[in-house]
């Protein structure tokens, strides 16, 4: 019983990470789909939850520096149902993320597809590398 | 009338009548017990917007109003309710906003829809018993009471909170939808469910409002939405970082609220 609880507990606390972030519920107006840029980084926070996934990741360019940078994304439904498990992304990963850009230009974006751990997700399709239409299988 | 039957046969005559003199009430209908999803056989009109295209509808000039202030209101952000975790409401949910399947649960007196979107849920009551009117909570689902006529389940749906979906289109508390649920097969032997819609609502329309959506069978899982879960998990995660602090424990909700709007 003493373990169920402490299982329980792990839970809520996982369950509270990821809550933490997942703080940017509005729609989706700001982002420009009709543009598509590649981001690289490395992983602070991966929240895959409901109404919308966000990440944190740790990018570096000339221009603005090493910064956090938080991610948008589509719902853990539709990331669970485009191939991610529990645990294909962690802190500390490198990961490469296909984004729509925020239309005032600023940092940040909502997640179209992403690759770590040598394996890509797509929403609509879309690599992160090419821009192009993944597979199912690859996504898988 | 006494019966002249041994009683062992009369009990197999009556177990006899009991599982095999006829089929159920679902079972004489269509069965839409299942998990469903937009049908891909063939385009639709778009999901967000009860009647589909935004443009063109029927409104008259208070609903004109009504849609003109509601667009102020979202602003440029266009800020919707299913971001905000609350439901999209009826007869907007029936189109499927976001592409999450449905779920059907059919029993001879009552048809459940749970949309996996929010864990909406729609309740349709099915035949003579019917919560009277009087006792009826308006909601954004609505009241639906339902009958069958031949193989089409009819379902009248009124008892409406006055709202906007999505696309601001409105819909008053006078608003009644007249919805059809019916199934048949395409072209290719692919299980079709139709569901069309009739809005009549005075306040917000000129005329009635009609829109159709089709789904089919999916072969999936229902996946939890623990949508406003995550409020009640940040204000404990608050707490926590108090609690570990040696500060009072006092955190509440509009703390939380705070925090979301900063970041937006």
């Amino acid at each position: 019983m003493k373990t169920g609880i402490r299982t329980f507990a792990l839970t809520i606390a996982a369950l509270t990470l990821g809550a933490t972030a997942a703080t940017a519920h509005h729609s989706a107006a700001q982002f420009d789909f009709g543009q598509r840029v590649t981001i690289e980084g490395i992983v602070k926070e991966f929240n895959v939850v409901n109404p919308h996934t966000s990440a944190i990741v740790e990018i570096t360019d000339d221009a603005r520096g090493t910064r956090d940078v938080e991610y948008e994304g589509h719902s853990a439904s539709h990331f669970y149902r485009a191939g991610y498990t529990r645990g294909m992304v962690k802190p500390g990963d490198r990961i490469s993320i296909l984004i729509a850009p925020r239309v005032d230009g600023a940092d940040g974006g909502f997640i179209q597809a992403f690759t770590a751990n040598g394996q890509t997700i797509g929403f609509g399709g879309l690599s992160p590398e090419t821009g192009r239409r993944v597979e199912r299988a690859e996504a898988e | 009338m006494t019966s002249t039957r041994p009683p062992a046969l009369r009990a197999l005559i009556a177990t006899a009548a009991c599982c095999f003199a006829g089929p159920s009430a679902v079972a004489q209908h269509p069965d839409f017990t299942g998990i469903w999803e937009t049908y891909r056989g063939a385009p639709q009109a778009r999901a967000s917007g009860f009647a589909g295209p935004r443009a063109g509808l029927p409104l008259t000039e208070e609903g004109q109003r009504r849609v003109e202030e509601y667009r102020a209101l979202s602003g440029p952000e266009r800020l919707n309710a299913a971001a905000h975790c609350a439901n999209y409401g009826v007869p907007a949910v029936m189109g499927l906003p976001g592409s999450y399947p449905i779920e059907f649960i059919h029993k001879p007196d009552q048809l459940t829809i749970i949309f996996e979107s929010n864990n909406e849920t729609r309740r349709i009551y099915i035949g003579e018993r019917q919560l009277p009117p009087e006792r009826r909570i308006p909601s954004r689902a609505g009241y639906s009471a339902a009958h069958w006529e031949g193989d089409a389940l009819v379902v009248e749906t009124t008892d409406l909170l006055d709202g906007q979906d999505q696309a601001a289109n409105p819909y008053s508390e006078e608003a009644r939808i007249d919805e059809r649920f019916s199934v048949a097969e395409d072209a290719n032997g692919t299980e079709v469910l139709t569901y069309s819609a009739t809005i009549t609502d005075p306040v917000y329309y000129t005329e009635p409002v009609v829109v159709e959506r089709r789904y089919q069978r999916y072969d999936g899982f229902i996946l939890p939405y623990a949508c406003q879960d995550e409020l009640w998990y940040e204000l404990l995660e608050m707490r926590r970082g108090q609690l570990e602090a040696g500060q009072p424990v006092d955190a509440r909700m509009s703390d939380i609220y705070e925090i979301r709007e900063q970041k937006e």
